[in-house]
């Protein structure tokens, strides 16, 4: 009877012991155990994969943190009105620090200057408003150095393939500030200067596929040599691909680079040959490092000041020689959208 | 690894399936399989892990496997020997204690913060499981009547792959979910990477300390525990019978056995080490879910290996051989070629072909072997070497080509595999029963 007790309480000591180390593992993945603090992101529409991504690491990383997270979205990548009206509940609802992806830089400027003045932190991600001093931080690419690492590689591949460069430049629209600083930053990587006779030609696209294939084919027939080819983002690169292919110009046959890093260029054009190269910029980073500086700062902590560079890195499908760049498998596992 | 035994049932009435006051003990080495199964395929999810933390090539980050199955496949032959001189439960004991020094050595190995010494825990950790393998199935034939023996042994084995299914299942929901992303780390100064790389690998310690703990408390209650077993004595009095090296290496069946053993092994490792990586680098699936297909392919694994045992008493075994393994290597060219959700799946179903493999090799090979069997059984174990070598041939070429072209590597494995199948199917040879007894893996 002793021995068959004994032998009970010894499985029974046995079945704690395992319970204790399977229970602390599982503490071990536990959340965070600070006050809960509001904050709000505002990004400018949800079905960009960009932004998509933005609102996810947003939420994940304010559940981390004990935040709760007010989200809201515009209509389109030009609804200034709706931002507006989210920034004012917002901060009715009691949200002590607000993320926002300005739709229209200075038109948004007077109601976040109205939040401030409640006492609401206001951080710009991505884009920057107009003036920029108009948010407390702002967290975004380096738009100027993703230019420049793109300029850089494009400049070391066309030494390679021994070509003279024809450039011709896919760019954004007149007046908005991250594609005039993505255009200076390549030309700086590529080591000219605006009006070198490399370059043959430009056209604005506003970042629109289409509108980069009808441009890309005007320059095409004024200038068939062509050889290189900077685009402001990757729909503009897919669109110059397309018109070059219907000239009858291969992969191989024309160096084009772009700035963005979202899955589908990573996957149909980094790893097809389609895109050589392109600048990827982390929404992630803007998001995370933004939920988390919000969370410090109404929990009393340092306020964000100033510009967080939230990273960039250059994905080519061949590396050339002197300039750094991450694989194909990296872009991949880092990318945005699907 | 998981696995299954191939042993059949036995008619028998009713006999005890252990002698008396080895009930607890019987517990114990059941939750000694689970351990191993858990810690091998905890090391699976380890690969991927260890080159985000450390920033390192796929190459590099294979080592673990190297280290992992190098030491398997070292300390096979000293581990039958201190069987031999002290008896099982000595085996047992320094098995158990060796494998638990080796889950603590992550503690220091985590404060150092060097990948070396991770690899040396994990050495330190398998040595003392191969040693409590090779200790526990003998000893577990051993604590009961010979009636039951199958049945226990197979009641035991059953347990590996639930411990490694829950090896897995510890990688993907507290390591994966949690590591530092890439995107993160470059934005981060040294400082800050430094304490990203400290707080991932403390991840990996928290499964490893755990594994360790429940082998330090099996350890100390077999330790106080009397537990020499009747059948103990004749277990230990079997020897290998003189010239049987030269009759096994004259025998093609053996020698292109082992040669196939070491590929299917080969196979199934680089398989099950990369699944990750093509999950992440190839379709792009986030790291917090990318585990989930190497869950995936384990479950199935188990499940088709029951499928396959109902088979094999329809099918000749190399004809069901000869058909998973080319279904194998169709799997593997869909993989190369795919580049997408459907490349993934086809990296998951290769573990179907592969559910069959080890046992049947097993089997034809040592068919008709007579009082060769347990030594020939030794080279065929000892081809566990294929898991060791060939992920690092894997590593390399998907730095080379990437993750999806490197799956040519499980693809020729398993078309050698796929050729032995067809040798011993277009080769006469006397028949006899397909040895099974030991063919788990």
């Amino acid at each position: 009877m002793t021995n068959s007790r004994g032998r009970v309480d010894r499985l029974s000591r046995l079945v704690a012991a395992m319970g204790a180390v399977v229970l602390s593992l599982g503490v071990a993945g536990c959340g965070n155990s600070e006050k809960q603090v509001t904050a709000g992101l505002i990004i400018k529409q949800e079905t960009n994969p960009f932004f998509v991504t933005m609102r996810q690491v947003a939420q994940k990383t304010a559940s981390d943190q004990n935040v709760k997270l007010l989200t809201a979205a515009g209509k389109s990548d030009v609804d200034n009105q709706s931002q507006v009206t989210a920034l004012e509940d917002m901060t009715k609802r009691g949200a002590k620090g607000i993320l926002i992806t300005p739709a229209d830089s200075t038109a948004i400027v007077p109601a976040i200057e109205k939040a401030r003045q409640a006492g609401v932190t206001v951080i710009a991600l991505d884009t920057p408003t107009n003036p920029q001093s108009a948010v407390d931080a702002l967290f975004a690419t380096d738009n100027a150095k993703a230019g420049e690492l793109i300029g850089r590689y494009a400049k070391a591949r066309a030494a390679d393939k021994r070509i003279t460069p024809k450039i011709a430049m896919l760019d954004l629209a007149p007046g908005i500030t991250s594609g005039q600083l993505r255009h200076d930053g390549f030309l700086q990587g590529f080591g000219i200067a605006q009006g070198d006779p490399a370059i043959v030609g430009s056209v604005n696209t506003e970042g629109d596929q289409a509108k980069a294939e009808a441009g890309m084919a005007q320059l095409l027939k004024a200038h068939p040599d062509v050889n290189v080819v900077y685009s402001i983002n990757e729909p503009a690169a897919f669109g110059a691909r397309a018109a070059l292919k219907a000239a009858g110009k291969g992969n191989d046959d024309v160096i084009l680079v772009s700035v963005d890093g979202g899955c589908k260029a990573i996957k149909e054009g980094i790893r097809s040959g389609e895109i050589d190269a392109t600048a990827q910029q982390y929404p992630e980073n803007m998001a995370r490092k933004g939920v988390e500086a919000l969370a410090i700062a109404e929990r009393g902590g340092s306020k964000p000041t100033g510009y967080l560079d939230t990273g960039v890195e250059l994905i080519a499908g061949t590396s050339v020689f002197g300039v750094e760049s991450k694989d194909e498998a990296f872009g991949v596992r880092n990318c945005w959208g699907k | 690894m998981a696995s299954t035994s191939m042993a059949e049932a036995e008619p028998q009435r009713k006999a005890r399936l252990v002698y008396p006051k080895l009930g607890i003990p019987f517990v114990l080495l059941v939750l000694c399989f689970a351990a191993w199964g858990s810690a091998a395929n905890l090391t699976d999810v380890l690969v991927s892990v260890f080159r985000s933390i450390f920033s390192m090539s796929n190459f590099q980050s294979a080592l673990v496997q190297f280290a992992y199955y190098g030491a398997y496949f070292s300390l096979a032959i000293p581990a039958a020997l201190i069987n031999r001189r002290f008896g099982y439960k000595t085996g047992v004991l320094t098995g158990l204690g060796l494998a638990a020094v080796g889950g603590l050595l992550f503690i220091p190995a985590s404060k150092a913060l060097v990948f070396g010494f991770f690899l040396l825990a994990l050495f330190v950790l398998a040595a003392g499981l191969s040693i409590l393998e090779t200790s526990a199935n003998p000893f577990v034939i051993a604590m009961g009547p010979e009636g039951s023996a199958t049945q226990r042994l197979n009641l035991a084995q059953s347990f590996n792959p639930v411990g490694a299914n829950i090896g897995v299942l510890l990688g993907a929901v507290l390591i994966l979910p949690h590591i530092t992303s890439e995107a993160a780390k470059t934005i981060m100064s040294p400082d800050e990477l430094r304490t990203s790389q400290e707080s991932d690998l403390s991840l990996v310690l928290g499964p490893y300390v755990g594994i360790a703990s429940v082998l330090l408390l099996i350890w100390l209650l077999i330790l106080f525990r009397k537990m020499a077993t009747p059948a103990e004595q004749s277990q230990e009095e079997e020897g290998v019978n003189s010239g049987a090296l030269g009759r096994l290496w004259r025998n093609r069946h053996y020698r292109y056995g082992v040669a196939a053993q070491f590929f299917n092994v080969a196979a199934q490792v680089c398989t099950w080490t990369f699944t990750i990586q093509y999950a992440q680098d190839v379709v792009g699936i986030p790291r917090e879910h990318s585990g989930w297909y190497l869950q995936a392919s384990l479950i199935l694994f188990l499940v088709a290996r029951f499928v396959m045992t109902y088979l094999l008493g329809i099918f000749r075994a190399t004809k069901l051989l000869f058909l998973m393994g080319a279904l194998g290597v169709a799997l593997c060219i869909i993989a190369m070629l795919a580049e997408n959700r459907l490349g993934l799946y086809a990296v998951v179903a290769i573990s179907l072909s592969l559910s069959l493999m080890f046992p049947t090799i097993y089997g034809v090979a040592l068919q008709g072997m007579g009082q060769d069997t347990k030594f020939g059984a030794a080279g065929l174990v000892m081809a566990i070497l294929g898991g060791a070598l060939l992920p690092l041939v894997h590593g390399k070429v998907m730095d080379q080509v990437g993750a999806a072209l490197a799956y040519a590597v499980p693809g020729v494995c398993l078309a050698l595999v796929t050729c032995y199948a067809l040798f011993d199917l277009l080769t006469n040879r006397e028949g006899g029963e397909l040895v099974s007894d030991g063919a788990h893996h």
